[in-house]
């Protein structure tokens, strides 16, 4: 174990140095990393003579990469940031995934980012599973700041994570939103995440940094500079579920952030304005001829989003370690709730519910012979997880609820009484459940990554925890394809690259 | 020849009493009584029932001009709780007693023609009003003897006629019909306001019904039951003050008080330490229940229910206009009530317990057996003002009769002692969380705190989310099962909620599906 940790200590340098040679977004760093950032820049101090070693070599400037590595990680430290590299658990992986296909196939810079800079208590992990970006013009009109307040404000209430760019206007009044909606909200920044940019964000950016999370591509210290911006839309489009468009002009940053939203698959939204505003063309725009669907409020937005949202909590609300919770996971391709990784309290409950007919909580109880707290406590649980159907007057069984059954299963006895006749009835039904299970709840893949909010924070360490190592030891092909997903950048690019692009490393 | 004498009363204004001087001045001129300051109808009244009265006593009745000012002469003085001072010092301004007398002494009392004293309103939070400036000595009428005597550090004398007043002014002996030196002692004990002192254990059967009430005294939480007639909504809301911890020193103050201002208070009991509990029939008016009258307006139920339950039985056939016009009191804690004779605070931090039939058929079978159609069932309950029942924090379903029977058997009802002693631990943890922000309980525990500052991890709160993103539950309504989940960790001694609080919580907001 001790030698991976070096692995991965080395590993998680080698992207920190590369992050310092390559512009962001660069699509000919994805094939050259294919084989690790370690052995990249291993391959650039030694003289390697393929064109990406070539101009990183260049860039070098006769300082030694590991030690500006250490030292920019040093001062991140010292500001109360951290780096967050693609062989970290607060990597996020899914949401970055399809950022180097859409490099690939359509010939764009749009290549992951290497290191991200992070300040703020929010771990990235967690946060990117409910995720809303809101973007706009940064001249934004005061119907324009206020609508956006009011969606992130809105969207913050129910639990939705608020992403945006820091910048004036739409911005900045999406981050407020957030805050005072009591949600943690994230910026994205296109220089250093201890460089308030603009300058009269300072005091908002501080308290993001406070109660959500600054990132950055860029190391600390680094200004903001005009292609940054632009490269720094990708991330805002690919940090979000959806993207909201609230005011754009007709030629602005923001459509560039929409058009990438929309390559990346991601749920595009405009909010409407007067025909006559020229700050609404844009966003008019996306509505005609891009698809983007018109929405007006948190609601709106919340119901474009939402199924994949609802479809996450399909996952074990499990407490306690981020590694259980993977575990417990149904195994990709057999995606019905799975009542194997129920709980046993959760277990007994779900056995106990009489089919056929709809149920109060209290015949529940009386056929389980359990407390109907135990009941209440468990009902919600089993409904998010797609046991049982809420219905005018109490729940209802499920077909997944319904069967197979899995008696054969380390579970307690089944309960003496009128248990009994609701099994066997089930027993009956069961093929005919078996063969619609697999109909059931699907899981998109964000669900297969699950951190607690409570964890925020306990990334800020390179530590990895113990699940990360199990993954990268084993070889990324012979790992189902969720695990594969997970399992980080290396894998995650192994796709073959169609020759590998130069890296002209831009000046400036 | 002239005179003058000063005695002191206190005015009430709601349950904020505030000293008056009451002066007599007795002039050459056309005899008779003028009394400035003032007075309302009832004040001016006390001519001819002082007047009566000192004849009645075998006292002269001077026949010179009489002035009696009542001062701060610019507060508005009401009510017949003067009656005794103004006496008092016309007494004392002819010289039937030493004008030494009535230095630091506070009369209140209200006067019959015979000169019997007659118990007013409002002793008790007059003679603390007295006590916070200061004053020691009181004398008022043996009927609110016992009240006043609550008030700690004052020496209060209860006299039964002006007779007595005066012989206690000259230093005499007292007459032989009112010479008590001790307040009476109080009737034989029984409930005040009819309240059953019923053990919950007696509601049997329905244990969502008691556990809702459990939740509810333990997180200060309002409270909707939903039932078919018989079903023991009744029963549950009069068990809910026995459940409630005893009221502390302030709070019985605060309740003792308002009671004393309605005339409710009995004799010859202590503070009030129970939490009050009101039921006013559904044909209440707005008045009966916030509070009202002319002049200067009077508590209602609301405020005689401060720091404890007011339950609203048949809600939706409450007027609406009453029901709404107890959101804000609910909300802000007070009533306050603007007359022409000016604005009076009352206290109103009170529990709310609505319970209501799901339809108006009400089959007693419960709502399977409902003939309703939908329609009339929505707009049955759309009686109950959205954004009061927006404010409810616990909304259950009661059994009907037959299947609370059914389960009775497997029900083992806690008696309200254990009950009690639960929600006393849960109290003392949310205080303990709580107090430095100054919330009392966990229904007073604003949203964004909640979702900030003591945000709950995803993997925690999954359920709830959920609820709210497919539209069952509203983002207020996501507030709300956070504190009840918060409640429920209390109850249960955890030291925050896990996902199985949160599930309960929505189960116990779930109430009504069409609501």
């Amino acid at each position: 174990m001790s030698g991976d940790t070096e692995w991965i200590a080395a590993e998680r340098l080698a992207w920190v140095a590369l992050s310092r040679l390559v512009e962001p977004g660069k699509r000919s760093i994805v094939a050259a990393t294919a084989g690790g950032a370690h052995a990249l820049l291993q391959g650039v101090l030694s003289g390697a003579r393929d064109r990406v070693s070539r101009s990183l070599r260049a860039r070098l400037d006769g300082v030694d990469p590991w030690a500006r590595a250490q030292a920019d990680i040093a001062a991140a430290a010292r500001a109360g940031a951290r780096a967050i590299t693609p062989v970290d658990a607060e990597w996020p992986t899914d949401a970055f995934a399809a950022l180097a296909p859409l490099a690939e196939a359509e010939q764009l810079d749009v290549a992951p980012p290497l290191c991200l800079w992070a300040r703020g208590p929010l771990a990235l992990t967690g946060a990117v599973e409910r995720t809303i970006s809101i973007v706009g013009a940064r001249a934004a009109t005061a119907y324009g700041k206020h609508v956006a307040g009011d969606i992130a404000f809105g969207l913050a209430e129910r639990g939705w994570v608020v992403v945006s760019g820091g910048a004036y206007g739409i911005d900045g009044a999406a981050h407020r939103g957030a805050l005072a909606g009591g949600g943690p909200t994230i910026a994205v920044l296109a220089g250093g995440v201890d460089v308030p940019y603009p300058l009269a964000h300072a005091g908002l950016l501080d308290r993001i940094a406070e109660e959500g999370l600054l990132i950055s591509e860029v190391p600390l210290g680094e200004s903001p500079q005009r292609h940054r911006f632009l490269s720094r839309n990708r991330l805002v489009a690919a940090l979000g579920a959806g993207l909201v468009v609230v005011e754009a002009g007709a030629r602005s940053g923001t459509s560039v952030t929409a058009e990438r939203a929309h390559q990346l698959g991601r749920v595009l939204m405009a909010v409407p304005g007067a025909v006559t505003s020229g700050l609404s063309v844009g966003t008019h725009r996306l509505i005609r001829d891009f698809g983007a669907t018109l929405v007006t409020s948190a609601t709106d937005v919340v119901e474009e989003v939402g199924p994949i949202g609802a479809a996450e909590w399909a996952t074990p609300a499990a407490d306690g370690d981020p590694a259980e919770w993977d575990a417990a996971m149904p195994p990709d391709g057999a995606r019905q709730p799975d009542r194997a990784a129920l709980s046993p309290p959760l277990r007994a409950v779900l056995e106990a519910i009489p089919a056929g007919r709809v149920v109060t909580v209290e015949d529940v109880a009386l056929a389980g012979r359990l407390a109907p707290t135990e009941v209440r406590r468990a009902l919600p649980d089993l409904r998010m997880r797609g046991f049982v159907r809420a219905v005018d007057g109490g729940y209802r069984l499920t077909e997944a609820g319904l069967g197979p059954p899995t008696f054969a299963l380390d579970r307690p006895t089944p309960p003496p009484g009128p248990t009994r006749a609701a099994e066997s009835s089930r027993a009956a039904e069961s093929s005919r459940a078996a063969e619609s299970s697999r109909a059931a709840v699907r899981l998109p893949p964000r669900a297969l990554r699950r951190a607690s909010d409570r964890t925020t924070g306990a990334f800020r360490d390179s530590v990895q925890p113990p699940f990360r190592d199990a993954h990268l030891e084993s070889e990324p092909d012979s790992a189902p394809a969720s695990e594969r997903a997970r399992a980080s950048g290396p894998a995650g690019r192994s796709e073959p690259a169609r020759g590998p692009e130069p890296a002209e490393p831009r000046d400036g | 020849m002239a005179g003058f004498a000063r005695a002191l009363a206190v005015g009430l204004h709601g349950v904020h009493g505030r000293v008056v001087e009451v002066e007599a001045h007795l002039a050459q001129g056309l005899p008779g009584l003028v009394i400035t300051g003032l007075p309302d109808a009832a004040v001016v009244q006390a001519r001819d029932r002082v007047r009566a009265a000192v004849l009645n006593s075998g006292q002269r009745w001077p026949d010179q001009r009489i002035t009696v000012g009542l001062g701060p002469a610019w507060l508005p003085k009401h009510g017949t709780n003067f009656d005794l001072a103004v006496a008092a010092a016309i007494l004392v301004a002819s010289g039937a007693a030493p004008m030494v007398s009535l230095d630091g002494l506070v009369l209140i009392g209200e006067l019959g023609l015979d000169g019997r004293i007659r118990a007013v309103r409002g002793v008790f939070p007059a003679v603390a009003a007295g006590a916070k400036v200061g004053l020691r000595r009181y004398v008022v009428p043996v009927g609110n003897w016992s009240e006043a005597a609550l008030v700690p550090g004052v020496d209060v004398v209860g006299r039964r006629t002006l007779r007595g007043v005066l012989a206690l002014l000259r230093g005499e002996e007292p007459p032989a019909d009112d010479d008590a030196a001790e307040p009476p002692a109080a009737p034989a004990a029984g409930h005040p306001s009819g309240r059953g002192a019923g053990d919950l254990a007696d509601v049997a059967g329905q244990e969502i019904g008691r556990r809702a009430v459990e939740v509810a005294a333990a997180g200060g939480h309002h409270l909707a039951l939903f039932g078919p007639p018989g079903a023991g909504k009744t029963m549950l809301a009069e068990r809910l003050p026995g459940v409630l911890p005893p009221l502390g020193d302030e709070a019985a103050v605060e309740v003792t008080a308002v009671h004393s201002v309605a005339g409710v208070l009995p004799a010859g009991r202590g503070l009030v330490r129970e939490a009050p509990y009101q039921a006013p029939h559904h044909t209440a008016t707005v008045a009966a229940l916030v509070g009202g009258g002319s002049g200067l307006a009077r508590p209602g139920a609301v405020s005689l229910a401060h720091h404890g339950v007011l339950f609203l039985d048949e809600s939706p056939e409450f007027s609406p206009r009453a029901l709404d016009a107890l959101r804000q009191p609910v909300e802000c804690g007070e009533v306050v009530l603007a007359r022409s004779g000016g604005a009076v605070r009352y206290p109103a931090r009170v529990q709310l317990v609505l319970a209501a039939n799901p339809c108006p058929c009400a089959s007693a079978a419960g709502d399977r057996a409902c003939t309703c159609t939908p329609t009339a069932r929505r707009r049955y309950l759309g009686r109950i003002s959205g954004p009061l029942l927006d404010r409810i924090d616990l909304r259950v379903m009661l059994l009907p009769v037959a299947s609370a029977a059914l389960y009775a058997d497997l029900d083992r009802p806690e008696t309200t002692e254990v009950v009690a002693d639960r929600v006393r631990g849960a109290r003392l943890a949310g205080a303990e969380r709580w107090g430095h922000h100054g919330w009392t309980s966990n229904a007073a525990v604003p949203g964004p705190a909640l979702r900030a500052e003591w945000r709950l991890s995803r993997a925690i709160t999954g359920a709830a989310a959920r609820a709210v993103d497919s539209g069952e539950l509203s983002a207020r309504g996501y507030d709300r099962v956070l504190r009840i989940a918060w409640t429920l960790a209390d109850l249960a001694g955890r030291s925050a909620p896990d996902p199985g609080d949160v599930n309960e919580a929505l189960e116990l907001r779930r109430g009504l599906v069409t609501a």
